[in-house]
């Protein structure tokens, strides 16, 4: 393999090698998802298996070593996530390239005309627009905003700036302001460009620069700066600067959003989870100093940051991915990930360095075949904004009385004030009691359709997820579908069943191979018990599982030294129910005998 | 017309052969350079072999740089313009112009007439350039890879030799990715085109009768084939591109179709060579030189100055497709 994988290599074992045949007679007769559960984990770890050999891409770091670190620092987390490999110190590090999961030559925008067609104006209009709310009856809101708060951990583009903006031109019949027009056109601003050189090797691969950490490392409460991090610390015991009531400061440069590490897109979901694990912080950092009472600010600090941020990788893995992936053997695999298998014999035979049997955590690490780097393809699997509605009931704990609001008016500005209207317990019964929309297509919420932010001209966001996609080179459904392993589709209609969508999509595209992945991921037939795609769910098999396997702090340093053996425990024996239940107890009775957070509360 | 042949697993291959077909789809935006290797067994075969032509270090070929790589444009744009004054060029060069000359009004010269391209191609890049026949076996052995007798490439490998070619090209090129590609591939175009002019000079009194522009006329030569793959499926025209097809662009065939020039460089195309300057007037001086003793005109004996070359506006060579 060419350095152009900074020397990474993926090694299959021969029990890898041989289920990998195995499985590839098994699945020319039936489906993954069709077959018994144990069966079926054992398909999906044979898919990760091939995913981690051939769809790992390096684009480069795109970046200089960090400043932020300094010797003797490498038992916590850098603001930055550098030097988490202590060997590839760039790796990961806020500022770094967004790696791909495909050959990078497949991943190349189309040139001239065909960047903007079919119109991704028109296919927000006839095709991703709501006209009736579909609501995901199996998950609550709160599943809505938990994904949007873990997004802000691992990745971000930066905010999109004027200057050479894609043109997209509108049918007589659209509704897009006048004054929003330039020569009768919507302007769609381009993603920030990466203006560092580019090796010789990248080819025609447009490159992109994450300005988060790539890590799974709470980035979005703690920063991905030693600047931000010291803007939201209190400076006493490593607690993080609350206001009397609890609740997180004010942003001085964003009135009406919360200070906290990643407040981009803020609204009144992230505000609800980033008080919550805000919280659990600081009760982490008192019961630290408890049993270590020499420790000073920052070693608290930076103890409680690790402890938290594995607690919410932990809830990620095990609650709310089973969520919204209602099947048995995803249930099993998740449960696999982070703790093994709960069969002896299989965890003995094994061996304990074995992730399929013990849990990824506490295993060694492995970068598989490429340094770690978030991907554009994972960014593009997760452009999930049909999960929000455009108005949710807002519900009074106490009395019970409910009144519905638009979301508009509860993020960006207006975040605070309707928080502060309604309080932070009632807001959290709301979420837990009113469902998301279901990831599909003609389920875009509108109010996204016509966006303002700050800063910004008027959006249409589902335009935009289009746009985005065919700029950053993602390829297009069909070669997507081939890329992650899956068959290649013949016509529309074996995309989907949606009544209708196969003819609009015809009319729209012409040929199946022009379909959108945007468009193609929200058509698609679901597995039984899924709440997204089973393609954008191949990128999912491979990048959860490689945010913990690669990071050293999931795996060689997971242990009592790192975390503390209180930090352990804490990490399992807690989960999203008891950090609710500690931190707000009046969700006792909307709770009680819910398995899982993430699944629709009782309404009181 | 193109045809097609598609065997599930083994093979799936689209052969276009006309001059409007080839010209449509060497434009098409989904047909790439880069081979994935999907298609089936063949597929994956062919795009094994062009492989080989990044450097450890994952630095691409010219040839094999896709249209939209921003480096293939710069790349292109800065070897044209260091080539495009021609005539230093071919004083630089001029004596193998001379011995190749010689070749084509006797038939011999006192080295192999592929070490005299290879040399004369590779002192357009550096006046220093000294090739040998062990240089010109491993441009022989790099082109020999690249034919389809699977046994040949098998053992080529196998016997370390395509790595040692690929290694001496390299050094003699001074990692100068575009002057390797000129002095082990694209140079093989102007050996057959010398051999031409070594076949039409052998008859009768051709080579005091055929001016140099007419001999460059019926001697330059496109390559055989340009091999390229569809991403996803499209119709070019009446062409019906299945997605991952390997696309073969039978140039020469075409050409001789369209007898013009600039056809057969891809003159007016985004892979047009940075060479087409100066290829043509190497090869009209070399007739010319080959007439020196032969009783041409005065006139027909000084130097041929580039902008009688009415070859095409941008006539390039094989070099770069």
């Amino acid at each position: 393999m060419s350095r152009r994988n900074d020397g990474f290599e993926f090694h299959a074992g021969l029990l890898q090698r041989l289920l990998d045949i195995v499985y590839r007679v098994i699945n020319f007769f039936e489906r993954w998802d069709r077959l018994p559960t144990l069966l079926a984990a054992v398909n999906l770890g044979v898919f990760r298996d091939r995913l981690r050999a051939h769809n790992l891409h390096h684009t480069g770091y795109g970046i200089g070593t960090s400043s932020d670190w300094s010797a003797g620092r490498e038992r916590w987390r850098s603001p930055d996530g550098s030097f988490n490999s202590l060997d590839h110190p760039r790796m990961g590090m806020a500022g770094s390239r967004f790696g791909r999961n495909f050959p990078l030559p497949e991943c190349v925008p189309d040139s001239g005309d065909e960047l903007l067609d079919p119109s991704p104006r028109e296919i927000s209009q006839k095709l991703l627009a709501r006209r009736t709310f579909i609501p995901a009856t199996k998950l609550n809101l709160l599943a809505a905003a938990w994904i949007q708060f873990e997004t802000h951990n691992w990745f971000s583009h930066g905010l999109p700036e004027p200057g050479n903006e894609f043109k997209i031109p509108l049918q007589p019949d659209d509704d897009w302001p006048e004054r929003q027009r330039v020569d009768g056109c919507m302007q769609i601003r381009r993603t920030l460009a990466d203006t560092t050189p580019r090796e010789t090797w990248l080819g025609a691969t447009p490159t992109f620069r994450n300005t988060n950490s790539h890590w799974w490392d709470a980035g979005q409460i703690y920063g991905s700066s030693h600047s931000r991090q010291a803007d939201i610390r209190s400076g006493t015991d490593g607690k993080i600067a609350v206001g009397p009531d609890g609740m997180l400061l004010e942003d001085p440069t964003h009135l009406g959003v919360d200070l906290t590490g990643f407040n981009d897109n803020w609204w009144v979901g992230l505000s609800l989870l980033h008080n919550l694990f805000v919280r659990e912080h600081n009760v982490l950092c008192d019961a630290l100093k408890e049993r270590y009472p020499a420790w000073h600010d920052e070693e608290l600090f930076q103890r409680a940051r690790l402890i938290n941020a594995a607690l919410i990788a932990k809830i990620h893995t095990i609650e709310w991915t089973p969520g919204i992936l209602g099947h048995p053997a995803l249930d099993f695999a998740m449960h696999a990930n982070w703790s093994g298998v709960p069969y002896r014999v299989m965890r003995a035979v094994l061996g304990k360095d074995n992730e399929a049997a013990h849990g990824i955590p506490g295993s060694p690490t492995d970068q598989h075949s490429a340094p770690y780097a978030m991907t554009e393809e994972f960014t593009s699997v997760y452009r999930l904004h049909p999960l929000l509605p455009d108005e949710m009931n807002v519900r009074r704990l106490d009395t019970g009385k409910q009144v519905c609001c638009e979301l508009v008016n509860m993020q960006g500005k207006s975040t605070r004030r309707f928080m502060e209207e309604h309080g932070f317990t009632n807001l959290l019964y709301s979420f837990g009691t009113n469902h998301p929309g279901a990831i599909r297509l003609h389920n875009f919420p509108n109010f996204l359709r016509r966006f303002e932010k700050v800063g910004q001209p008027l959006l249409d966001v589902a335009a935009i997820d289009i746009i985005r996609d065919r700029e950053r080179g993602v390829p297009r459904y069909n070669r997507f579908r081939e890329l992650v392993g899956k068959r290649r589709v013949e016509t529309f209609d074996e995309i989907t069943s949606i009544p209708g969508a196969a003819d609009k999509m015809r009319a729209i595209y012409k040929h199946v191979d022009r379909v959108d992945l945007l468009v193609g991921l929200l058509a698609e037939d679901l597995p039984e018990g899924f709440g997204f795609s089973d393609t954008a769910f191949r990128i999912f098999i491979l990048m959860a599982t490689r945010r913990l396997k690669s990071d050293r702090f999931f795996t060689d340093d997971y242990r009592p030294e790192i975390y503390t053996d209180f930090g352990l425990d804490w990490i399992n024996n807690n989960n999203m129910k008891s950090v609710l239940l500690r931190h707000v107890p009046q969700l006792g009775p909307a709770l009680e005998g819910a398995k899982n957070c993430f699944a629709p509360w009782n309404v009181l | 017309m193109a045809f097609t042949i598609t065997i599930p697993g083994i093979i799936r291959l689209v052969v276009v052969r006309t001059p409007d077909e080839v010209l449509a789809v060497n434009d098409a935006s989904m047909v790439e350079r880069s081979l994935s290797g999907r298609g089936g067994l063949v597929n994956r075969s062919v795009a094994a072999k062009l492989a080989v032509f990044r450097t450890p270090d994952g630095d691409i070929w010219p040839a094999f740089r896709d249209r939209l790589d921003p480096l293939r444009v710069a790349h292109q744009a800065a070897l044209e313009a260091a080539l495009s004054d021609v005539r230093p060029l071919l004083r630089r060069i001029a004596p193998e112009i001379a011995e190749l000359g010689g070749y084509v009004r006797d038939g011999a010269a006192d080295r192999s007439l592929g070490v005299i391209v290879q040399q004369a191609v590779g002192r357009l890049f550096f006046a220093n350039y000294t090739a040998s026949e062990k240089s010109y076996y491993a441009a022989r052995t790099l082109q020999t890879w690249l034919s389809p007798w699977p046994l040949r490439a098998f053992w080529i490998r196998r016997s370390g030799a395509l790595q040692a070619s690929l290694d001496r090209i390299m050094d003699l090129s001074r990692g100068d990715m575009a002057c390797a590609h000129a002095t082990a591939l694209a140079m093989d175009n102007i050996v057959r085109s010398i051999k031409l002019m070594r076949r039409l000079a052998r008859h009768g009194d051709n080579l005091a009768k055929i001016e140099p522009l007419d001999a460059l006329a019926q001697t330059l030569r496109a390559p055989t084939r340009v091999v390229r793959e569809a991403r996803d499926e499209r119709h070019v025209g009446p062409v019906r591109l299945r997605a991952r097809s390997l696309v073969l662009l039978a140039v020469e065939s075409a050409r001789r179709q369209r007898p013009d020039p600039g056809f057969a460089l891809f003159a007016s195309a985004w892979n047009r060579c940075p060479a087409h300057g100066v290829v043509p007037a190497l090869l009209a001086d070399v007739w010319q030189a080959a007439r020196a003793d032969t009783g041409g005109s005065p006139e027909q004996r000084r130097d041929l100055q580039t902008d009688q070359i009415p070859v095409s506006k941008n006539p390039p060579t094989a070099a770069i497709r």
